[in-house]
C-alpha cells in the first residue's frame, strides 16, 4: 500500500504547504497596510518631502564663439535676450492657461498650442519656450502678472548679433533651431529640441568649435523650481573667438560696390590663400530671423526671385565667358601648339566647321598674337586655338587650372561647376559632342560652368605662377582643419605638362589689357601693376540673342573681371561679376579697380 | 503527448494573469527608461513572446519526463555556472551573464527551475513524514552548490533567492524542532562568518541601511529614501503615467528593473499597487490550490517549490522598495525589465499549470 503512489497519503505535506502559504497572505495584508500607511496617511509627508527633493539638471550652454575680422572687429557676437516658457505642471488648467498667456503675449491660441505640442515629449515640469526675443515691455508686462501666470517664467539667455547686420552675411551664416532629423543625427548627440545651431556659412562650417563645451548644473528645487540647494556644478566653457582672414574694410567696400546690382566681389590675399573678402549682393540681415518661432522673415528671403540668401561666390554658376581665355592661353602654351609667335588675323568673323563665328569687334582686331589677343579679348584667336586643342585636352587643363571641382574654401554648399567633355554630354544628355560646342567653349561659352570663387583662385593660381592654394576665411591655424578638404595638390610646377615661363606669356596680356589701353582698362590703379581678363557673358542662347537683337531690344551680358596686382611679386586678386553688368571692361573692371586701390591704400597704412 | 482532454485543463486563468502582468510592465518599463538609449520596452516585449513560447513548450511534455531528466538539467545548470566563473566576461561588476546577440542571459535564473525539478525528483520517493539528517543533507548540498556558485558571480541578489528554496523543502519535507534548532544555529554562525569574511562593504552597508535608513542619506540609504519619497508622494491616485517626478528625475537608479514598483506606487498610487498585488494574491492563490490537487509527490513539490518561488521574489521585492527589507537586487517578477527573471517565472508557472492538467492521468 505504501508503494502505490495512488494511494499515497499526501496530506501532511499538503497541510504544510497550506500552512506556508496562510504565512504568504498574513504577509500580504501586512505589506498593504504599510503601502497604505506610506500612501495615504503620510501622503502629505512624502509629497512635501517630493517637492522639496527634486532634482532639476541644467545644461550650461556657454555664449557661443565670437568670430572677427583679422583686424579684430567683432563680426558677430552675443547679447542678452529673454525668453518667456511654460512650464505646463504648475497650472492646473493647461487650456486656459494657454487662452490667457495667448493674450498677454499677443500669440494666436492655435499657434501657442502648436508650440507647446512640439515638446510635448518632455515631462511637465520642464520648461517649454514659447517666445524668445522678448522686448523690455513684454518683459515686464510678463512680470506683472507673475501671480496670475506661475507657469509662466522668463529665461534670460545669451542670443546670437551680428553688429553689422547684413555685412559679410553669406560668410557668417545664420542660426536656426535643431530640427528633429538633425536632432538623430550623431554630430548632435548632445543637443536638445529648442538649440540654436548654424545652419550655413561658418556657424555652420565651424559649428562644434563655436558652441563651446557645455557645463551642467544640478540643483535641488522645490515645486516651483525655486532652488534650494547645488548638488554637481560643472562651469561651460566658450571658445576663443574665430579670427578670419576677412578685412572689415575690404569687405564693406566690396559689399558698398554692388549694392543696386545683383553679384559678387571677392579679394584674395596671395600671400596666404586668406580670402579678404567676398560679397554676394543682395544679402539679407540674419538677426531679423534668429529665434525659434517666427521665420517668416526667413521664408519671404527664401521664396523672394533674386535669391538673397545663396552665396553667389560658391554657389552661383556661370559661364567663364572671356575670363576662361587665359585658361585656353594657358593650354595652347602648355600643348605646344602656340607660342608666343603664333598670330591669327582676325576679320570680326570667321567660317569653322560650316558655322560662322564672329569676333566682338565688329571691323575685327588684325593680326593677333597671344598677347594682344588677351589684350583685345579677340574671339577670332582663340577659336582657332579651340580647333587645334581637343575638348578633352581643354577639359584637363582647366581642372587641372582649378575647374570643376571645389576649391575647399571652409564654407558649406561650395558648388563643383562643370567642365563639360563628350562623356558628360552623352551622360547628361544622351548626345554626342559637337565640334562646333568645342569653339564656344574655347571662349567660355556652351555647357561650361564656373563659380566666382573659383575664377578667383584661378587667377591666384596665374598670378602664383602655377601655385595652388585653397582660400580659407578662418586665419586660426591648424587645429580646425576642415575635414575631407580637398587633396591640396603639391606644387603644380612639379608636373610636367605645366611649364611656369608660360605664365609670364598670358600675364604679359593681363598686364597690357589693363595697362595698355585694353579691355580691362577701368581697373588700372597708378603705380599699382594691375594684370587682368574681363568677360562679357552671352546669358541667353545664341538663337533667342539673335532674335532679341532683330527686335532691336537690348541684351545685357554678365559682366566679369578678375585680376591680381602687382604683376610681379603678387599680393592680392580680385575677381567681379556683375549680372546682366553689360561689358566687362564697363561695369566689372571699374569696381575692381576701387578694390585694388582701397587695398593699396590699406597696406600702406599698415606699413 | 497532449490530446484535446489535456488541453481543456489547461489553466488559462494563470497564464491570462502571467500576460497581464508581463504586458503591464512593459507600460512601465517605458515611462521608468523612456528617455534612456535603447528599447527596453520593445526587447521586453520580444522576451514575453520568448517566454510564452517557452511555457507552451514545456506544457507538451508530461512534468514526470520532465522529473526524470532533472540531474541532466541540474548538471547542465550547474556546468553553465562554472562556465561562467571560468570564461564569462565582467559586465556591470559581475559574471552572471552569457551574451545571445544583444540580449543578455542569466543562468543562474533558469538554474532555479532545474533545482525545483531535482529536488522534486529527490522526495519524490521520500515517504516519512519527517527530515531526515541524510536527506537534509543531500538536498542542503544541491541547492548549496548552486548558490555558492552565484555567490562568487558575486551576484548576492539571486543567490537570495534560492534560500526560500531551501527553506521550504525543509518545511515541507517536516523538519523536526531539533533540527530546526540546529539549522538556526547553523546559519546564525554562518551570518557571522561571512559578515567578517565574505560580504562586500556594500552589501553590509545595506544591510546597516536596513537598521537606521536615515543616517546616509547620499549613500545607501538615499536610494530607499527616494523610493519611498516616490511611493509615498503617489498617494492614492498617483501622478499620472510618465509624471511621476522622482521616477523621471534621476533619482531611482535601476528604475526600471528592482525599483519598478516605486514607479508604479509614484505614477499611479495606492490604487494601482492595490491592483498589481491584487493580481500577484490571485496568482499565487491559484498556485497554492494547485499544490493539493498534484497526483503525486513529485507534483506537490513542484507547484509549492514554484509558488514559494515566485511569492518570495515578489515580497522581497516590494518589501524592498519601501525599504523593510535590504536592497538585496531580488528583480520584481513580470513587471521588472529582464529576461531571464521574466522566462524563469514562466517557465515555473507552466510547471505549475503542468501538474494541474495531469493530474487525473493514470499512472
Amino acid at each position: 500500500m505504501a508503494d502505490n503512489p495512488i494511494y499515497e497519503d499526501l496530506s501532511p505535506v499538503q497541510k504544510r504547504a497550506k500552512k506556508i502559504f496562510v504565512a504568504v497572505e498574513i504577509l500580504f495584508v501586512f505589506i498593504l497596510f504599510y503601502y497604505w500607511k506610506i500612501q495615504i496617511l503620510d501622503y502629505r509627508m512624502y509629497w512635501k518631502l517630493a517637492e522639496q527633493n527634486r532634482i532639476r539638471e541644467t545644461v550650461l550652454i556657454p555664449p557661443r564663439g565670437l568670430i572677427t575680422d583679422r583686424g579684430g572687429v567683432l563680426l558677430a557676437q552675443n547679447i542678452g535676450s529673454f525668453t518667456a516658457s511654460i512650464i505646463p505642471e504648475n497650472t492646473p488648467n493647461l487650456e486656459e492657461s494657454l487662452a490667457g498667456i495667448g493674450l498677454l503675449l499677443d500669440i494666436p491660441l492655435d499657434e501657442l498650442r502648436r508650440r507647446v505640442e512640439r515638446y510635448g515629449r518632455q515631462p511637465a515640469f520642464k520648461a517649454v519656450p514659447v517666445k524668445d526675443n522678448l522686448n523690455l515691455k513684454e518683459v515686464s508686462r510678463i512680470e506683472a502678472r507673475q501671480l496670475e501666470f506661475p507657469e509662466l517664467v522668463i529665461v534670460a539667455e545669451p542670443k546670437r548679433f551680428y553688429p553689422f547686420g547684413s555685412r559679410a552675411s553669406h560668410l557668417l551664416g545664420y542660426l536656426q533651431e535643431i530640427s528633429v532629423a538633425e536632432l538623430k543625427n550623431e554630430a548632435f548627440h548632445d543637443r536638445h529640441l529648442g538649440d540654436l545651431i548654424g545652419k550655413t556659412g561658418l556657424e555652420a562650417e565651424y559649428e562644434s568649435y563655436l558652441v563651446g563645451r557645455s557645463g551642467r548644473l544640478v540643483e535641488i528645487v522645490d515645486s516651483r523650481g525655486r532652488r534650494q540647494g547645488e548638488v554637481e556644478r560643472r562651469d561651460s566653457q566658450s571658445s576663443p573667438p574665430l579670427e578670419l582672414n576677412l578685412d572689415f574694410d575690404l569687405q564693406a567696400r566690396a559689399e558698398d560696390l554692388l549694392a543696386g546690382r545683383e553679384g559678387v566681389a571677392v579679394v584674395l590675399d596671395l600671400k596666404s590663400g586668406g580670402v579678404l573678402a567676398m560679397a554676394s549682393y543682395p544679402n539679407f540681415d540674419p538677426n531679423n530671423f534668429i529665434n525659434r518661432f517666427t521665420p517668416e522673415e526667413w521664408k519671404s528671403l527664401v521664396s523672394r526671385p533674386d535669391f538673397p540668401l545663396e552665396n553667389r561666390a560658391i554657389r552661383g554658376l556661370y559661364a567663364p565667358g572671356s575670363i576662361f581665355k587665359l585658361t585656353m592661353g594657358l593650354a595652347g602654351l602648355n600643348e605646344g601648339v602656340i607660342d608666343d609667335r603664333t598670330s591669327v588675323f582676325c576679320g570680326g568673323q570667321v567660317t569653322l566647321y560650316g558655322q560662322s563665328f564672329s569676333c566682338w569687334a565688329e571691323g575685327g582686331h588684325g593680326s593677333q598674337n597671344l598677347t594682344e589677343a588677351i589684350r583685345n579679348s579677340c574671339n577670332i584667336f582663340f577659336y582657332n586655338l579651340g580647333k587645334k586643342l581637343s575638348i578633352d585636352d581643354i577639359a584637363r587643363h582647366a581642372e587641372l587650372y582649378g575647374f570643376g571641382h571645389r576649391t575647399g574654401i571652409d564654407l558649406p554648399g561650395e558648388k563643383e561647376g562643370l567642365v563639360p567633355t563628350p562623356e558628360w554630354k552623352k551622360a547628361a544628355r544622351n548626345a554626342p559632342w559637337f565640334p562646333g560646342e568645342t569653339i564656344s567653349v574655347s571662349i567660355g561659352q556652351g555647357p561650361l560652368l564656373v563659380t566666382p570663387l573659383q575664377v578667383a583662385a584661378h587667377t591666384g593660381f596665374i598670378a602664383l605662377r602655377g601655385r595652388v592654394f585653397t582660400p580659407r576665411l578662418l586665419m586660426s591655424p591648424g587645429f580646425l582643419r576642415r575635414s575631407g578638404a580637398p587633396r591640396l595638390n603639391a606644387d603644380l610646377l612639379l608636373r610636367e605638362d605645366i611649364k611656369r615661363h608660360n605664365f609670364d606669356k598670358i600675364i604679359r596680356g593681363m598686364w597690357e589689357s589693363v595697362n595698355r589701353q585694353g579691355t580691362g582698362r577701368g581697373a588700372r590703379v597708378e603705380g599699382f601693376d594691375v594684370c587682368g581678363k574681363t568677360g562679357s557673358t552671352q546669358t541667353v542662347s545664341a538663337l533667342t540673342a539673335d532674335r532679341l537683337a532683330r527686335q532691336q531690344r537690348e541684351i545685357k551680358t554678365h559682366s566679369w573681371f578678375t585680376g591680381f596686382a602687382p604683376r610681379d611679386d603678387p599680393e592680392v586678386a580680385v575677381t567681379i561679376l556683375v549680372e546682366y553688368g553689360g561689358m566687362g571692361g564697363e561695369t566689372a573692371a571699374p569696381l575692381a579697380g576701387e578694390l585694388f586701390a582701397l587695398y593699396r591704400r590699406l597696406m600702406s597704412g599698415k606699413r | 503527448m497532449i490530446n484535446r482532454n489535456l488541453l481543456m485543463e489547461v489553466d488559462w486563468l494563470l497564464i491570462g494573469i502571467l500576460l497581464l502582468n508581463s504586458l503591464l510592465g512593459c507600460l512601465f518599463v517605458y515611462s521608468a527608461s523612456h528617455h534612456l538609449t535603447g528599447p527596453y520596452h520593445l526587447r521586453q516585449i520580444l522576451w514575453i513572446v520568448v517566454s510564452l513560447a517557452a511555457l507552451a513548450a514545456i506544457l507538451v511534455v508530461d512534468y514526470k519526463t520532465l522529473i526524470a531528466y532533472a540531474p541532466f538539467f541540474y548538471g547542465a545548470g550547474i556546468l553553465m555556472l562554472v562556465g561562467l566563473l571560468v570564461g564569462g566576461r565582467l559586465i556591470a561588476g559581475t559574471k552572471s551573464w552569457f551574451r545571445v546577440a544583444s540580449l543578455g542571459f542569466q543562468p543562474s535564473e533558469l538554474m532555479k527551475v532545474f533545482l525545483i525539478l531535482m529536488l522534486a525528483k529527490l522526495f519524490a520517493d521520500y515517504r516519512r513524514n519527517t527530515l531526515s539528517a541524510a536527506m537534509a543533507l543531500l538536498s542542503g548540498g544541491l541547492v548549496g552548490m548552486p548558490l555558492v556558485l552565484v555567490v562568487m558571480q558575486p551576484d548576492l541578489g539571486t543567490a537570495v533567492s534560492y534560500l526560500p528554496i531551501f527553506l521550504s523543502v525543509f518545511i515541507l519535507a517536516g523538519m523536526s524542532r531539533k533540527m530546526a534548532v540546529v539549522l538556526l544555529l547553523l546559519a546564525i554562525g554562518l551570518a557571522i562568518l561571512s559578515w567578517n569574511v565574505f560580504l562586500h562593504d556594500y552589501q553590509k552597508q545595506r544591510l546597516m541601511t536596513l537598521i537606521s535608513p536615515g543616517h546616509d542619506p547620499q549613500g545607501a540609504g538615499y536610494q530607499i529614501q527616494q523610493s519611498k519619497i516616490a511611493i509615498g508622494s503617489g498617494g492614492l491616485l498617483g501622478k499620472g503615467f510618465k509624471q511621476g517626478s522622482q521616477s523621471q528625475l534621476n533619482f531611482l537608479p535601476a528604475r526600471h528593473t528592482d525599483f519598478i514598483f516605486a514607479v508604479l506606487g509614484e505614477e499611479r498610487g495606492f490604487v494601482g499597487i492595490l491592483a498589481v498585488m491584487g493580481a500577484f494574491f490571485l496568482l499565487l492563490f491559484r498556485l497554492f490550490r494547485t499544490v493539493p490537487l498534484a497526483r503525486d509527490r513529485a507534483g506537490v513539490y513542484v507547484v509549492f517549490l514554484s509558488a514559494v518561488l515566485i511569492s518570495f521574489q515578489f515580497l522581497v521585492n516590494i518589501l524592498m522598495v519601501v525599504g523593510l527589507f535590504p536592497v538585496a537586487g531580488v528583480p520584481l517578477p513580470l513587471l521588472s525589465y529582464g529576461g531571464s527573471s521574466l522566462l524563469t517565472t514562466y517557465l515555473c508557472v507552466g510547471l505549475a499549470i503542468n501538474v494541474r492538467m495531469r493530474r487525473f492521468a493514470n499512472v
